[in-house]
């Protein structure tokens, strides 16, 4: 059973399971145990076993495509194409021909993948819609790397849900009549929809194609939706969950007009080529992005394809159609012949542009950049489990995930624009984290900072660091969330003001979080060894120092990258010295903290344990960022060049970062500033020789501004909400000033028209019967009298009948008697 | 006819013969006892609508019935004048009387109606009258005098006509039919009417076993009154009633 | 002057004329009118008897004077036998009507003690 088949097997079952677990505890979840309890134990042995099968296809992938360390050429001999280390093979229905092979000097052809599909939905014209697969390296780490994540989530959850398995009073929720609300626990749901959202992200992971990516991004967003508002009865999480999927709603938007202009531009949605057999039995093999961006001819460089040209050079291609309109063949062979020079003129640009933007547009929305980023902190109205697994390791991750997947087909332009928004990001996400107070809020907007970390890298160039980043970040924040929901469990409260000293009461907690702060500032000593994140923070670091040196002009993003780490650093040691340093600020918290139970602090040594090791590449290469090599897009790894609507770019080849003089200099200054933060905020909150309350006094509008959280919420409920009230105001006032008194005049009038008809019913129709009756009647009475019973009278009216007769007659029929 | 009228004239004739009769030497016999007859049976047509006593009525019905039964002979209708007399007053007639005795109460002989119901059966019956008379006078052909054509006697082409077979020779100037009706079906007709008259005035006239007395056994039970001019108050008070029982004193 | 003369002259041209069928319609006419206004006028169910008399009797006359060629004119034709006949079916309906007309009235004044006829009036509307 080779590989090709094996692999979409294994990873298709792994992902089908939390399926099952969804339906069975849909339809039995009440019924598991007493109240739902047993439905944890489901959703757990789903996703284990989706590990444990993702752990095999790993395996069997390392097995059939060794990872070496050839590609971190900073360490090792460089010179050759850069091009040529992958390993061979391309992507094929059924029939992987991986060679994987490390060390083989190969043209590159692309890297390892497997694509294929299950099932078509759809197929008619040039629309094909259907299920399948994308397997390559990436794929099965984010596999191994969700369903990991997950089952920690899921133990932990188990334990840290256990108020839903009874009857629950939200102190939250106030009902009318003054009382709290008072309702049964809803424990199999959490779970319901836990294991729905795991089906959902990893069939983003193993999409074939950008429209069931589309499908299960959608998924994902109903199921973020499901989790936020979990505790549905608080306003506060109903409109949390609502202004999630509302958010993220805009973004999809942009992400239909960029699969809009793939699709009308190139015809298919499908990233790797898809071979199908034809009615005569021969192999028809049709393009998929990928070929049809990085074609082969090309040397696998970014080249708009035909269709995409001809389809923005419309009237150029309607003109010469119209010169040659007696014969269309000689009129393709024209079009045909004269798209290189319209290609070189420019046409094409825009479209593959929009198509970028479009798709990053979506990402834009999931993954919480600006501007469609306030929607993240706001869902941490969800139960922490669900913010350790969705809003930080995984579904937010999405957008970076798919930023990484079509990389191939983003032009120097739509890399810039990416890298913009994620250093804009990073910045105002983390200067608010500066000044939050609500502990899940100021990881919340550590969580957007690092995304935007994810998408600067990316834009850059930096495709490895960022996709690394994403890695290690899923290990570090969930733990972190999960470290917070530790103690939020203990203290009751969300607020690291009342909280203080509770290393000594948690200890666990305390190191683990500790393990995670220094993971996400990238700690670790210099050149040497480092936390996971010290890896990918530099790697990140030094693309950016790479960047800035081939394009200067666009400087500033490395200072952005140096700028973000300095802020981080602060920010989570300012939480961390706020939580457990320190004095308790709270009595009442800290009498009642305590030590969360076993089956809750198991995911925390777990994660922190990977957190620390992520980073690490073992002797003999196997390390996650160079299995995220091995499936560097075709044409990648070189220096690219190009740009036509911000001026010419250069995105330099990654591995030269990895080179001197980047390397040394991104190591110092991620050092430097990661100490720096650290130092600042001991300054103020451990040691207290800078008071937080003067600094919040002296810098009192910025402070204000960035408590305020830079007035988003106050900006676009000016620039969305409050037209959209006032439109509906006026629609209202139409309808109920103009329609509905129209409708009620209309039922007056119709009304009154009943009125008059009952009155002319009434009076004149019955009015005219009743007169005939009664007119009848009195005839009869007065005719009554004629029946006097006399016989006298009877005799008189004969024979006063018999003269009128007989004078009717002689006055009417003048005749005589014929004598 | 002409012997009767020869008769009377034979016994007038002396008279005539003295000179004092001389005007009746011109005299229409037939004529004058056709007015005499006449005279008789409207006169006392009248005086029977005139009369308020029911025996008087009676009385004066007879007589005008007889002096019609005169007109019958005097038109040569000599059958039907004996059958008139005979069946008519000597039988109808009598059986009215019958009646009037029967009920003629001494409350009941005179019962007179208002004045307002005579006048205006009076004007009724004038009008009547005058359409009749105009009609009887209108057509010219029965007013030309009558030529005194004497036919034979009537009684056996009745009797033959009613058995069914004409006799009677058909007039001069009378289309020659020889079929003319016989009068066999309406006399088996009128015979078994005749018949179920009798059943049935037996019938009516049975004895009846009541349980209630009837009413003129009550009225006979109660006191009459005393006088006739009592009785006569009773009758003409019409808001009484003319009943026997209102005219008891108990 | 004889004053039998006196009167008798005018009278002579009254009864010296022949009769005619005018004649004896006119005292048909008479006697009819009298019948009705017997009916019409009295109050005796037996007076009502009389007057129906009086108008069939009228009637007879009619019919006997249209049955006699006595009176006929010069030229004209009788009805002859038809009309004695007629006249002697409507005594007989006379008498057998009268027979059961006094039924009924005795029946009534048995009954009602009374034979006004305007107490009969039972089937007054």
């Amino acid at each position: 059973m080779d590989l090709a088949s094996q692999l979409p097997s294994l990873l298709g079952l792994a992902w089908l399971l939390p399926l099952a677990s969804f339906v069975l505890i849909l339809f039995f979840g009440p019924r598991m145990g007493s109240h739902g309890r047993n439905a944890a134990w489901v959703a757990t042995a789903a996703i284990v076993t989706s590990l444990v099968l993702s752990l095999v296809a790993f395996v069997a992938w390392l097995g059939a495509h060794p990872v070496s360390a050839v590609d971190h050429g900073g360490h090792g001999d460089h010179g050759a194409a850069h091009a040529t280390e992958h390993a061979s093979g391309h992507a094929g229905e059924h029939g992987g021909k991986g060679h994987g092979d490390a060390g083989g000097h190969h043209a590159a052809a692309g890297p390892v993948a497997y694509a294929g599909d299950w099932y078509t939905l759809y197929e008619g014209g040039r629309l094909k819609l259907s299920i399948g697969w994308y397997i390559d390296s990436i794929t099965i780490l984010m596999f191994v790397v969700v369903t990991f994540i997950a089952t920690c989530i899921h133990v932990y959850a188990s334990g840290y849900m256990h108020d839903e398995l009874h009857d629950v009073t939200d102190h939250d929720v106030t009902l009318a009549d003054g009382h709290h609300l008072h309702r049964p626990g809803r424990f199999s749901r959490f779970f319901q929809a836990l294991s729905l959202f795991c089906f959902s992200m990893l069939g983003i992971v193993i999409a074939g194609n950008l429209a069931m990516v589309f499908v299960f991004w959608e998924l994902v967003g109903i199921c973020s939706w499901f989790l936020i508002g979990f505790y549905y009865e608080r306003k506060s999480a109903s409109t949390a969950a609502n202004k999630a999927f509302i958010v993220n709603r805009v973004g999809d938007f942009g992400m239909l007009i960029g699969l809009m202009a793939l699709w009308g531009a190139v015809g298919t949605l499908h990233f790797a080529d898809v071979t199908t057999t034809a009615a005569d039995g021969g192999a028809v093999r049709t393009p998929g992005l990928f070929s049809l961006f990085r074609p082969a001819a090309a040397d696998h460089a970014l080249r708009i394809p035909d269709g995409m040209v001809k389809f923005e050079a419309a009237d150029a291609v309607a003109r010469v159609a119209a010169d040659h309109a007696a014969s269309p063949a000689d009129a393709a062979s024209e079009i045909a012949s004269r798209t290189p020079d319209w290609r070189s003129m420019g046409y094409g640009n825009w479209l593959l542009f929009i198509a970028g933007v479009g798709i990053f547009c979506g990402c834009v929305g999931k993954s919480a950049q600006f501007p469609l980023f306030v929607w993240l902190p706001d869902a941490m109205e969800g139960p922490t489990p669900v913010s350790a697994l969705v809003h930080s390791a995984t579904m937010v991750a999405a957008g970076v995930y798919l930023v990484g997947r079509f990389y191939p087909v983003l032009s120097p332009d739509v890399l810039l624009v990416i890298a913009y928004v994620g250093a804009i990001t990073l910045f105002i996400a983390a200067t608010i984290a500066l000044v939050a107070n609500d502990i899940k809020r100021v990881l919340a907007y550590s969580t957007v900072s690092q995304l935007g970390y994810m998408m600067l890298a990316l834009g850059v160039g930096g495709w490895v660091a960022g996709l690394f980043h994403l890695v290690t970040h899923a290990f570090f924040k969930s733990l972190l969330f999960l470290c917070s929901g530790s103690v939020i469990h203990a203290c009751h409260t969300n607020d690291m003001r009342k909280m203080g000293g509770l290393a000594k009461v948690m200890p666990a907690t305390a190191f683990t979080m500790l393990v995670g702060c220094l993971a996400i500032i990238g700690a670790g000593i210099p050149f040497v060894i480092g936390l996971s994140g010290y890896y990918s923070k530099d790697s990140i670091l030094a693309q950016a120092l790479s960047f800035s040196q081939a394009n200067p002009r666009h400087a500033i993003l490395f200072y952005a990258v140096a700028g973000g780490a300095f802020l981080t650093a602060f920010y989570m040691f300012r939480l961390w010295f706020m939580t457990f340093a320190g004095k308790p600020r709270d009595h009442h918290v800290a009498e009642h903290a305590h030590e969360s139970p076993q089956v809750m602090v198991m995911p925390l040594l777990v994660l922190a344990v990977l957190a620390v090791v992520a980073g690490w590449t073992l002797p003999g290469g196997l390390g996650i960022a160079n299995l995220i090599e091995q499936s560097r897009p075709a044409g990648t790894a070189a220096t690219a060049t190009g740009g036509f609507a911000f001026g010419s770019l250069t995105i330099p080849a990654e591995h030269l970062s990895h080179g001197e003089p980047f390397h040394s200099i991104a190591t110092l200054t991620a050092f430097g500033t990661a100490l720096g933060g650290v130092l600042l905020a001991a300054a103020m909150y451990l040691w207290g020789v800078i008071s937080p309350s003067v600094v919040a006094t002296l810098f009192g509008p910025v402070y204000g501004f960035l408590a305020h959280r830079w007035y988003f919420d106050e900006l676009y409920h000016a620039i969305f909400v409050l037209p959209v009230k006032g439109l509906a105001a006026v629609a209202s006032g139409i309808d109920q000033g103009l329609i509905d008194p129209l409708i009620n005049g209309l039922a007056w009038s119709a009304r009154q028209v009943a009125g008059l008809d009952a009155w002319i019913d009434r009076t004149l129709v019955d009015g005219l019967v009743n007169a005939t009756a009664n007119a009848t009647w009195s005839a009869g009475l007065e005719l009554k009298k004629l029946q006097t019973g006399s016989l006298r009278q009877y005799v008189v009216f004969i024979a006063a009948g018999t003269v009128a007769v007989f004078v009717l007659t002689s006055i009417l029929f003048k005749t005589s008697l014929p004598v | 006819m002409n012997t009767l009228a020869g008769g009377l004239f034979a016994m007038f004739e002396p008279l005539v013969a003295s000179g004092l009769a001389l005007p009746l030497a011109g005299v229409n016999w037939h004529t004058f006892f056709f007015l005499v007859f006449a005279a008789v049976a409207c006169g006392f047509a009248v005086a029977v609508v005139a009369a308020d006593n029911v025996v008087r009525m009676a009385l004066y019905l007879v007589l005008s019935l007889g002096a019609t039964a005169g007109l019958f002979f005097l038109a040569g209708a000599e059958f039907v004048g004996a059958m008139q007399l005979m069946i008519y007053v000597g039988g109808t007639l009598v059986l009215l009387v019958f009646g009037v005795m029967l009920t003629a109460q001494a409350p009941f002989v005179s019962i007179k109606s208002t004045a307002g119901d005579r006048v205006l059966a009076g004007m009724v019956g004038a009008a009547l009258l005058a359409v009749l008379l105009q009609a009887a006078l209108s057509v010219p052909a029965w007013r030309k005098p009558g030529a005194g054509r004497v036919a034979e006697p009537a009684a056996t082409p009745i009797g033959m006509a009613l058995v069914g077979v004409r006799v009677d020779a058909p007039e001069a100037g009378a289309p020659a039919i020889n079929r003319r009706p016989g009068y066999l079906l309406p006399f088996e007709i009128v015979s078994v009417h005749l018949l179920v008259v009798l059943v049935g005035a037996a019938y009516l006239a049975r004895a009846k076993r009541r349980k209630t007395p009837r009413a003129i056994e009550v009225a006979a039970s109660v006191e009459p009154a005393a006088s006739v001019a009592e009785h006569a108050e009773i009758g003409r008070d019409r808001s009484r009633g003319s009943s026997v029982l209102a005219g008891g004193r108990s | 002057m004889n004053p039998a003369f006196a009167v008798s002259v005018p009278l002579l041209g009254l009864i010296s004329e022949p009769v005619s069928v005018a004649h004896y319609l006119v005292v048909g006419a008479i006697l009819f009118v009298a019948g009705v206004a017997c009916m019409a006028v009295k109050r005796n169910a037996l007076g009502v008897l009389m007057g129906i008399e009086l108008v069939l009797n009228g009637a007879n006359v009619n019919f006997v004077a249209f049955a006699s060629p006595y009176l006929q004119a010069e030229g004209g034709r009788s009805i002859g036998l038809d009309g004695q006949v007629f006249a002697l079916f409507v005594i007989l309906l006379a008498a057998a009507e009268a027979a059961v007309a006094l039924a009924i009235t005795l029946n009534f004044y048995n009954n009602h003690a009374t034979v006004d006829i305007d107490r009969a009036d039972d089937l007054k509307g």
